[in-house]
């Protein structure tokens, strides 16, 4: 049992190295081998038995990744209090509602969102601009709520997937998974699990389909609760697949559209923006959006 | 006589939201899920208080009327709006000093709170310095918006409770 753990740990330790690499570490800093797995135990002390506050702090430095990755928030108070009422609204009536929920926009226009655990919800501005009504916010923001009060990535942090999620980097990186940069160290023993893995797992492959189809249930399922539409996803959904999805672009980390819509229920689209006009569409183009991240 | 749209949308939304609800009927059993449940003396939102309820009791439900229960607990009983409980024992680790920590935080004087030592530290190893000043950002700027801000939110767009 003992040679068991000491081996996940020092699995757990390799994989976090190569994912360093893939984040863009320097590793020609790398100055120390493996010399002992009892740093890499650490990291693997931290995976079992997560409580509320391991939870938060888990979440926050994966949220730490994903405003890195996608260009820095939005910073303007409208927005803010926009996904933020909305958001708390429905968080409220959650299975979770005394976790410290908290909403924001990332700066890139890209169509995607995203959660860390302990209540932290990211929507990128691409997304945000599409969800011209608090129906269709709602949908999105449900979606992502679902992942937290049912623990998704904290399940894969316990379950040590976070590291098979960067085997295939590990891999293709052999010749230099043999060393690990002494800020590893450091850095699992500060938060005492593999963010790194995390986030390349959360980035590239998401949740599995499984549990994304059961979040798009669930956020149905608050958003009829708190008092939104029933239809807000379906319509989000829908507007991708008739303006072109863009597998780059639009919840790249998500399963294709077609496939989300076929398990969601044909409820009615919700009423569109006092605004505009029904027949405006609610995105742009597909050939008119950018490939790729905006930073 | 055709229905016209918007009536057909009301009365989807009655359905979707009755359904939603369905779980729970007269005998059955519930639990809170807030850190504490406030028992009201009638079903609708600013009646009196009748009792609370600590975090993770079961209690009984005793009658339903509409999206609103009234439920039992040893001699406390009251109404609840049935979003505010859950037909399953909340899921948390048995650290329940943990949930309370993390409820704290919500009040005014932990909106203050800074982002976690580790956490500055990791961005600052991973050179992700500007991402934590943002994360710092987001954290107050979202704690700026109180709960009544968004119970005002819920009364005036007729969102839970206040439906």
């Amino acid at each position: 049992m003992k040679t068991f753990r000491l081996s996940l740990a020092l699995g757990l330790a390799l994989t976090a190295t190569a994912a360093f690499a893939q984040f863009g570490l320097d590793l020609g800093k790398v100055t120390k081998a493996i010399d002992t797995v009892k740093d890499g135990s650490k990291v693997l002390k931290g995976t079992v038995g997560i409580g509320p506050v391991e939870e938060r702090k888990i979440g926050e430095a994966t949220a730490v990744e994903i405003i890195g990755k996608f260009g820095g928030l939005v910073r303007d108070e409208d927005i803010m209090r926009r996904v933020n009422l909305v958001g708390r609204a429905m968080a409220r009536y959650s299975d979770r509602p005394s976790v410290h929920w908290q909403f924001a926009v990332l700066d890139s226009d890209t169509v995607n969102a995203f959660s860390a655990p302990g209540g932290l919800v990211f929507i990128t501005r691409g997304l945000y601009d599409q969800a011209t009504t608090d129906d269709l916010l709602a949908a999105v923001l449900g979606h992502e709520i679902a992942h937290i009060t049912n623990k998704n990535a904290v399940k894969i942090v316990q379950r040590g997937e976070a590291a098979s999620g960067v085997k295939g980097l590990l891999v293709k990186r052999s010749s230099q998974a043999a060393q690990i940069d002494s800020q590893l160290n450091q850095v699992g023993s500060l938060l005492g699990f593999n963010v790194l893995g995390l986030t390349t797992k959360l980035f590239t492959t998401g949740f599995d389909a499984a549990t994304e189809y059961t979040a798009d249930h669930d956020g149905r399922e608050l958003a009829i609760t708190t008092g939104f539409a029933p239809g807000g996803m379906r319509a989000v959904l829908l507007e991708l697949q008739t303006h072109g999805e863009n597998r780059k672009t639009m919840f790249a980390s998500h399963p294709p559209v077609a496939e989300r819509l076929k398990h969601l229920p044909a409820d009615p689209a919700p009423p569109a923006a006092e605004a505009a006009p029904a027949e405006t569409p609610l995105v742009a183009d597909a050939k008119d959006q950018p490939v790729g991240e905006t930073k | 006589m055709k229905t016209p749209p918007s009536r057909l949308l009301l009365l989807c939304a009655g359905f979707f939201t009755a359904s939603a609800f369905a779980a729970f009927e007269a005998g059955t059993f519930a639990y809170t899920k807030r850190l504490e449940t406030n028992l009201l003396a009638e079903p609708k939102p600013g009646a009196e208080s009748s009792g609370k309820i600590a975090f993770a009791h079961k209690v009984k439900v005793e009658e339903v009327k509409g999206a609103w229960l009234r439920v039992s607990e040893g001699a406390v009983s009251g109404w609840v709006f049935a979003a505010n409980l859950s037909d399953a024992k909340p899921n948390e680790s048995s650290r329940l000093d943990g949930v309370a920590l993390l409820a704290s935080k919500t009040t005014a004087t932990a909106a203050a709170r800074p982002l976690d030592e580790a956490v500055v530290k990791y961005a600052e190893q991973r050179d992700l310095k500007s991402a934590g000043e943002d994360l710092e950002w987001m954290l107050k700027a979202s704690d700026a918006i109180t709960d009544d801000e968004v119970t005002a939110y819920l009364q005036e767009n007729k969102k839970g409770e206040y439906q």
